[in-house]
């Protein structure tokens, strides 16, 4: 749960010594496992095994997943960060207040923080960073997330003061996607220079990012000697590196076959955590015949997701209504609408105008799960008489051609990022959706003056989007880490796919 | 050993080669009027192993595995025979006119056939089908039939110049026989039985390479079943479901083994010059 970041009498709220000691058991918990083994080696270097190689190192231009797994609070920081745990807390502001009106936010920058360059954290690179993520030419996904920010002004060194057009509930936890940037690095999609503990070593386009301890970060130090993310386009080479001990660690499992060979091994540990992560069919709203609700309804009832999943994750995963997974706080059951339900599809296609189906293109990207889950949607679509042509594209194309260019009838594609229902609340969006209803409430619910009336709004939304069938929501991908049984103390549930390191003791 | 052993020993695999391509080709052929189950038929449970119901157990959509390796039998030998057709024609034409050409035009044939086979054929085959738009049936056996056709320009090339410098070749033209004639005539039959041998060569480099390209996710797109993407999607349950990946990999072994064992067996019957008789 969030917890609520406007205070009514504007006392500034410390990050004090509660915050630090609830850090410290947390911190505890998580290396709770490894509390036998005290004696980890603080020089050993984890090698992490992950299927996301990022596109390029900045997170404004389009980088993918992979780069918020390995830069997100390990190289780069936010003002506030989006825990494991799913809090969201201070990382670079002292403190902070709130007007009454909750249109002004000051913020008090931590002292002693400094880049990795060497150069002394202001209140400009702040001010810089949060426009990054703003400016035209952005590709972030959040940036409409702070286009209501009117003005950032820095008094002094120490102070940001951001105003609103508009009162934004969650502007720190959207703040946590905004990296705090060196306003003089300039362009950083090859290279990095953040105020993470860690410094960025060498990137190795297409196989490894390596990263080592920041000597100069402000907090506590890493307690390990080295990161290595290295990066495979296979499921099954990624699994064959952790069994032969070329990686420590993998971030993500992406089949139950492979966890067999690690759940009755004691050589290993399997920890299953809250995804976020979705697997979707994604219309291109705009487009005939997909910007009638009826096909889209038709379709989502055409489809037997609980079989889907079967095939696909065997005992594991969840199902989903809709886009909102059960981690998030507006999460309701919606399973049941739009439930499978093959004959009544067929009667809707007929009663939309096509009761001898349709035919369309389905981009389908060509890694794991989806060129399996595209074969099961066209079987199932057949039946109903929809016709579904596979065109298979890499993860490169599928951001130009869908997600730049809009240029598409259907895709799949997966969805990794925590309280992401926003995307249906902007028309702009690669899927088009634009139902004037949520677009309102999602803006309103930013608008909220409490949590309950955000968390109100929001779960509405989320029935109507469920009802307008805006997209096909799949399933749930359960989130299964491996590691060698000596490795501890990483995180387990990687929320918007950050993966913290700082943490992570690896044992001689 | 002596010669009547070596001799039998030749026949059993020419037989052998027959079964493995003919019991293939049968499966292939069947599969167009008979399946065990509907290609996209979840008929079964996720991955079952090969039992009564499923003789070559199911995939993770639970679909017929052996129907899905009959089904590939018919692209693989579809597409062989395809590339290797067109291979033919490009091939055997450029490589006759090359033999013929002026001293040139029959240098810068050769230079370019050599230039295009130092490009693995497969390279030459992606390359076909990223300059199409999707990736089709017709564009896979459109690709590896350009990506053979240096190949057997080649050997074509060679072969009729062989045939050319005979004394018959001579007379005839001294006679005044016209070159169309000489081609179909005298050129034509004599090269035709090494040709086929060859031929019978690409084919099975053609199967390789059309299990490679769908491998990759450039081949036939779904629903076509083909061994090299059966390959690709068992890979990820080589560990829990082992059957997915051995049997197409076995149909593609026997496939290929039994082709060129033919193209052995083919080229002793042909080639006097390893008759053994």
């Amino acid at each position: 749960m969030l917890t609520p970041t406007r205070h009514p009498n504007r006392r500034p709220l410390h990050s004090g010594a509660v915050k630090a000691a609830l850090g410290a058991i947390s911190a505890l918990a998580l290396s709770a496992s490894a509390t036998f083994a005290q004696d980890y080696n603080p020089d050993a270097v984890i090698n992490i095994g992950s299927l996301y190689e990022p596109q390029n190192l900045d997170n404004t231009a389009g980088a993918g997943q992979g780069i918020n797994e390995a830069f997100n609070g390990n190289v780069y920081e936010g003002l506030f960060v989006l825990t494991d745990a799913g809090h969201v807390e201070p990382r670079l502001v002292d403190s902070y207040e709130i007007s009454d009106d909750q249109l002004t936010y000051t913020f008090t920058l931590k002292e002693g923080v400094t880049f990795h360059s060497g150069d002394p954290l202001t209140a400009a690179d702040v001010k810089n960073s949060i426009e990054r993520v703003t400016a035209e030419g952005s590709a972030s996904s959040r940036k409409r997330t702070l286009a209501n920010i009117e003005t950032i002004e820095t008094p002094d060194d120490r102070t940001v003061v951001i105003t609103l057009s508009s009162p934004s509930i969650s502007l720190p936890y959207n703040l946590s996607y905004v990296w705090i940037v060196n306003d003089d690095a300039g362009d950083i999609t090859a290279s990095a220079d953040g105020t993470g503990p860690y410094t960025l070593q060498e990137w190795r386009r297409g196989s490894a990012l390596a990263m080592v301890p920041f000597e100069d970060y402000w907090g506590e130090a890493p307690s390990n000697g080295g990161v290595m993310f290295q990066y495979f386009t296979d499921a099954t080479a990624q699994n064959n590196a952790l069994l032969t001990g070329a990686v420590d660690i993998i971030t993500s499992v992406q089949s139950p076959d492979a966890l067999s060979l690690f759940t009755d091994n004691p050589d290993f540990t399997v920890a299953e955590g809250a995804s976020t992560t979705k697997e979707l069919l994604a219309y291109n709203d705009r487009v005939a015949p997909f910007d009638n609700v009826e096909v889209r309804a038709a379709l989502a009832r055409a489809v037997d997701n609980e079989k889907l999943l079967q095939a696909i994750w065997g005992d594991y995963g969840t199902l989903i209504g809709s886009f909102v997974p059960p981690t998030d706080p507006w999460y309701v059951d919606l399973t049941d609408v739009n439930a499978y339900d093959p004959e009544s599809a067929r009667q809707m296609l007929a009663d939309a105008g096509y009761p001898d189906g349709f035919s369309f293109t389905l981009d389908t990207p060509d890694y794991d799960p989806h060129p399996v889950v595209a074969q099961f949607v066209q079987n199932e679509l057949a039946k109903v008489g929809v016709d579904v042509k596979i065109n298979i594209i890499t993860a490169n194309e599928w951001y130009t051609k869908i997600y730049q260019a809009q240029d598409f009838e259907a895709t799949l594609q997966e969805h990794v990022n925590h309280r992401d229902i926003v995307f249906y609340g902007n028309p702009d969006f690669y899927w088009g959706y634009n139902n004037p209803e949520v677009v309102e409430l999602i803006a309103g619910a930013e608008r909220a003056s409490s949590v309950e009336e955000q968390t109100e709004m929001l779960t509405e939304a989320n029935k109507i989007i469920a009802q307008d069938a805006a997209s096909m929501w799949l399933y749930l991908y359960p989130q299964i880490v491996v590691s060698k049984s000596n490795v501890t103390g990483y995180p387990v549930n990687g929320l918007n796919a950050q993966f913290f390191v700082s943490d992570i003791q690896k044992a001689d | 050993m002596s010669r009547s052993n070596a001799r039998t020993g030749k026949t059993l695999t020419l037989w052998l080669s027959l079964v493995l391509v003919g019991a293939i080709t049968l499966a292939g052929v069947v599969s167009f009027v008979w399946t065990p189950f509907a290609l996209s038929d979840m008929a079964g449970g996720r991955l079952e192993a090969p039992n009564a119901t499923h003789w070559a157990g199911t995939d993770r959509l639970g679909r017929d595995v052996f129907t899905q390796l009959m089904i590939g039998a018919r692209i693989a030998l579809i597409v062989g025979a395809g590339a290797v057709a067109i291979g033919a024609v490009i091939g055997v034409i450029t490589g006759i006119l090359a033999a013929f050409a002026t001293r040139f035009l029959d240098d810068a044939l050769a230079a370019f056939f050599d230039i295009l086979i130092a490009f693995p054929t497969l390279l030459v085959a992606m390359l076909v089908v990223a300059a199409r738009e999707e990736s089709s049936l017709s564009t896979a056996i459109l690709a590896l039939g350009i990506g053979l056709s240096p190949i057997v320009g080649r050997i074509t090339r060679i072969l009729t110049k062989q045939v050319l410098s005979q004394d018959y070749i001579t007379a005839a033209r001294v006679c005044g026989t016209s070159w169309p004639v000489i081609v179909i005539w005298h050129i034509l039959p004599n090269i035709a039985p090494f040709l086929a041998v060859n031929l019978a060569l690409q084919f099975g480099l053609a199967v390789m390479a059309e299990a490679s390209l769908s491998y990759l996710g450039l081949g036939a797109p779904p629903p076509n079943a083909s061994w090299g993407r059966m390959l690709q999607e068992a890979q990820g349950t080589v560990y829990s479901a082992p059957w997915g990946a051995i049997f197409p990999g076995l149909a593609l072994f026997a496939l290929v083994i039994g082709i060129n064992l033919l193209a052995d067996g083919l080229r002793d019957r042909f080639d006097p010059s390893r008759r053994s008789a």
